[in-house]
Formats: C-alpha cells, structure tokens, sequence
C-alpha cells in the first residue's frame, strides 16, 4: 500500500507481477550469460590440450548449427541482460555521486565489489561488442587464425611511426579479467538475493572457481602466442 | 593517561539561515572503556553545548544513536573508542531527514514503514479477554523473534545504496518486518496480500544483493536469509497468483 496514491503508481500497480518477472529475468539472463562464459572459455581452453581439439570442436559447433543458432541467441541475452540488470545501477548524475559517496565513506567490502561490478559491465558491454565483430568477421574461427590474431602486433605503419604493439592480446587480456569479475560477481550477487547458500563460503567456491578460469584463459593466450611463432603450421 | 581522541564531527543545522555543512574537530582524552555515546556527551558537556545527536537507552535497546561512525553506520552506544584510530570522524545517517549535526529524524520513516508494511497482526478472530492466550509452538517463537529483534536504529536503510538513490525502496528492516509477519501464524494475511506489500521493486524485487545491510545491522540480524526469504516466498507466490490488472490507454 503506498501512502499518496498518484496517477502513476495507481497504474503500476495494475501491471501487478510485471517486477516480480522481470527480477526473474534479470537472474535467469545473468545464469545463462555465465554458463555461457564459462563453458565459452572452456571450449577456448581446448587449444591448450590440441590446436586438432580445438579446430574439431570449432568445426563440430559450425556443422551442426550450434554456434548459427547460440551466437545470436547469447547477443539477444546479453541485450536482454543490459537492460535487466543496467536499470540497477545508479544512472542519473545524481544517484551516481550518492553511490560513490556512500561506497567511499563506508568502504565496505560488498559495496566495493558491487562498484566494480557496474565499472566492468561498461567494460564488458563495450568489450564484448568489439570481440563479437572481430570473430564474426573472422569466421570460421580455427586455432591457425586465432593464434594469429592473438599475436598480431600493429599498427606497425611507417606513418604511425613504425612501432609494434600487441593490441589484441592486451585487449584479451583486459576482456578476460573484467569478464570474470563481472559474471563470476554476479552469479555471487544472484545467489546471495535467492539465498539458497550460505554467502561467504559460496564466495570463496565462485572466486575459486574464476580464479581456475581466469588461469585457463591465460594459459590459452600463451597457448595461441606459441602456436603463432610456429607460424601456424599445426595440421 | 589515555589516547588524545580527535573526532571530527559534522556540524550544520538546517535550522539556521545561512548555516554550512562543516567538519569540527573535537579532542579530548580516551579512557577505559569509554564508548563513543560517553565520549559525545562529554563534547556537548564540556566543549560545546551546541552539538546536536540522538540516545536514549545507551544500551543497544532504542536504536536512536545510529551514526556513521568512520563512514559506517554503527551504534554510538554499542562502539567502543579504543576500536576506532585517534582521530576518525561523525556523520549522520544518510537517507534519513536531518535535524542537524548527528541528529536525524527516523521515526517519521519507520511511521511511514509501519503503514506501508501494515505492520500489525491481520485477523479476524475476535479477542476474549477472558480465554487462555493461544499456545505457540517454541519453534515459531523463535524464528518469529529473529526478524523481531530489529530496533528500528536505520544502519540498514542507511549503509543499503539502493535505499540511498531510490526514495521508495522499504530497505532491510521493511522486508525483514514483512519475513516477521509471514512466519507468524496468527497473521491471516494472503499470500496476496504480502504479495501487494512486498512483491515490487519498492520491496523484496528491489534488493541488489549487496549485503551492508547484512554486514553491518547492530543486531546482526540474519538479513541475507530473511531477505532472500521474502523472495523466494514473494516469488513463488506471484507466479501462482492471478492479477486481473486494469488497462487504461
């Protein structure tokens, strides 16, 4: 019951379930997008075992149409997703100097990692945007062109003065750690809401938990640089 | 001879035209177990009359000296000088209306809390005065007493951000008196009706899942799982509940 009943909040109050499924949402589109995160870089991890793993796996997600159907799928989610979980996060100018100000004056620990999981989502978004594009328009995506990719240096144009630097890796590494935080943070947060576990020791599982992928991740890129010194020849 | 205490305080009073918000240093000497409510008295006693903040029971009972103590909302009562450095600074809680200084006035937003949340037993059992009170099982007692021992002190309202930016957010303490209601049996209430109380963003829907609330309540009260119970609760109940819902365009 609100106290002063105005125009709005009386019509609101007719959508009746309306914030109830899209709480629901919010949580189902943040499991599937770190499902999804997860199983993505295990899928990468492959190379570290055989770039022959990596490219059958690769091949087998093309033949039977699952990377045609789960690419566009995972871009809707993480659409949906932005949406979901952005209206949370504090967007006037206003709200923001009253978070950052709380978060700075209580220096709690939580709030500090909630802090970083807005800053990341911005990384992520933006982030994920580039890397859909690249690989798209790399397509098919094969341990020899990755590896490349991965080691590529530039610009490396006499006019931009001739110097090299390893943009991409940088970039993955970037997209790997803000990635990690931000899903494995936000399994954390959806958990704690449902409260099914007791939170600080599921905070440690899931941190593990990132920390394995996280390491993973790394050790593919090392993985792919390695492959590409070899000059891709692989098969 | 004690530690030489520095507390820099917030000082403005909304009441007098013209008047700035400022930090003021305060020093004076720490003693054994000297607790931040002795030590403010003792500024207002000996150093400035002037400077305004809330207590009553000084024993964690009333909840009315609630303050953000180093940035965290905390008891005044219930914390100890020798736990905070030498110098470390007083604020009043945020989201609540500022009196001045220390002092705010959270009982006009535990009124409007108590209303919105309907916070008394729903039943239509007639009382009689001359029958035996109704037995309750122990257990329920108990896990009505968990949520029950909130004291309104607003550490929750005032450590949540969500209640920070948005106005009409009930916070901890109001899902939590909602979880005190549902598990008491003698509240006739719907699953319906809880349901229109809490089952919005302004209620259970609207927790980010942050967890100052949880990590920093006075009374430790178990928020995370009484929170996450209203959830849950609200949740299953909305999905089996009808709404009718009017359209107008």
């Amino acid at each position: 019951m609100e106290l002063a009943k105005n125009l709005q909040t009386t019509l609101n109050r007719s959508y009746g379930k309306t914030d109830l499924y899209v709480d629901l949402a919010q949580s189902i589109s943040g499991v599937i997008l770190i499902g999804f995160l997860w199983m993505h870089m295990l899928f990468v991890a492959t190379i570290v075992v055989s770039p022959q793993l990596f490219d059958a796996l690769s091949e087998g997600l093309d033949k039977y149409y699952l990377a045609q159907v789960g690419i566009p799928a995972t871009i809707i989610v993480i659409i949906i997703h932005i949406f979901l979980a952005g209206r949370r996060a504090p967007l006037r100018l206003r709200d923001l100097r009253i978070a950052w100000r709380l978060t700075n004056l209580m220096n709690h620990y939580d709030t500090w990692i909630w802090a970083g999981q807005v800053i990341t989502a911005l990384c992520v978004g933006i982030m994920a945007s580039i890397h859909l594009w690249v690989i798209l328009g790399a397509w098919p995506l094969r341990a020899a062109t990755s590896a490349a990719r991965v080691a590529s240096t530039g610009p490396a144009d006499p006019t931009w003065g001739g110097f090299h630097f390893p943009f991409f890796l940088v970039f993955y590494v970037i997209f790997l750690l803000v990635g990690e935080y931000h899903g494995g943070f936000g399994l954390y947060r959806i958990l704690v809401k449902w409260g099914w576990f007791e939170r600080h020791k599921m905070g440690w599982v899931l941190k593990g938990i990132t920390v394995i992928i996280v390491v993973l991740g790394f050790t593919a890129l090392y993985t792919f640089t390695q492959i590409a010194k070899t000059g891709g020849a692989i098969h | 001879m004690g530690r030489q205490l520095t507390i820099s305080c917030f000082r403005y009073n909304p009441n007098i035209p013209g008047d700035k918000p400022r930090m003021q240093d305060y020093k004076l000497e720490e003693y054994e177990g000297m607790t931040l409510f002795v030590a403010l008295n003792e500024i207002r006693e000996k150093l400035d009359p002037t400077l305004m903040f809330d207590f009553v029971c000084r024993a964690a009972i009333c909840g009315s000296c609630a303050m953000l103590i180093n940035g965290r909302p905390r008891l005044a009562c219930k914390t100890m000088t020798r736990t905070l450095p030498s110098r470390f600074t007083v604020m009043p809680l945020p989201v609540f209306k500022l009196i001045g200084d220390l002092s705010v006035d959270t009982g006009t937003w535990f009124r409007n809390l108590q209303i919105r949340t309907e916070s008394w037993i729903h039943t239509n059992k007639k009382f009689d005065f001359n029958a035996l009170e109704v037995r309750m099982e122990n257990k329920t007692a108990e896990a009505i007493y968990e949520p029950e021992r909130c004291i309104e002190c607003g550490c929750c309202v005032a450590a949540c951000v969500t209640a920070n930016i948005r106005e009409d957010f009930l916070g901890a303490t109001g899902i939590n008196r909602v979880a005190r209601f549902i598990l008491d049996p003698r509240d006739e209430r719907s699953n319906a009706e809880y349901f229109e109380v809490v089952g919005n963003e302004d209620g259970a829907f609207g927790c980010v899942g942050i967890m100052a609330c949880a990590d920093l309540c006075p009374m430790e009260i178990p928020l995370q799982e009484n929170l996450a119970f209203v959830r849950r609760k609200m949740a299953a109940a909305g999905l089996k509940l009808q709404f009718p819902g009017v359209k107008i365009s």
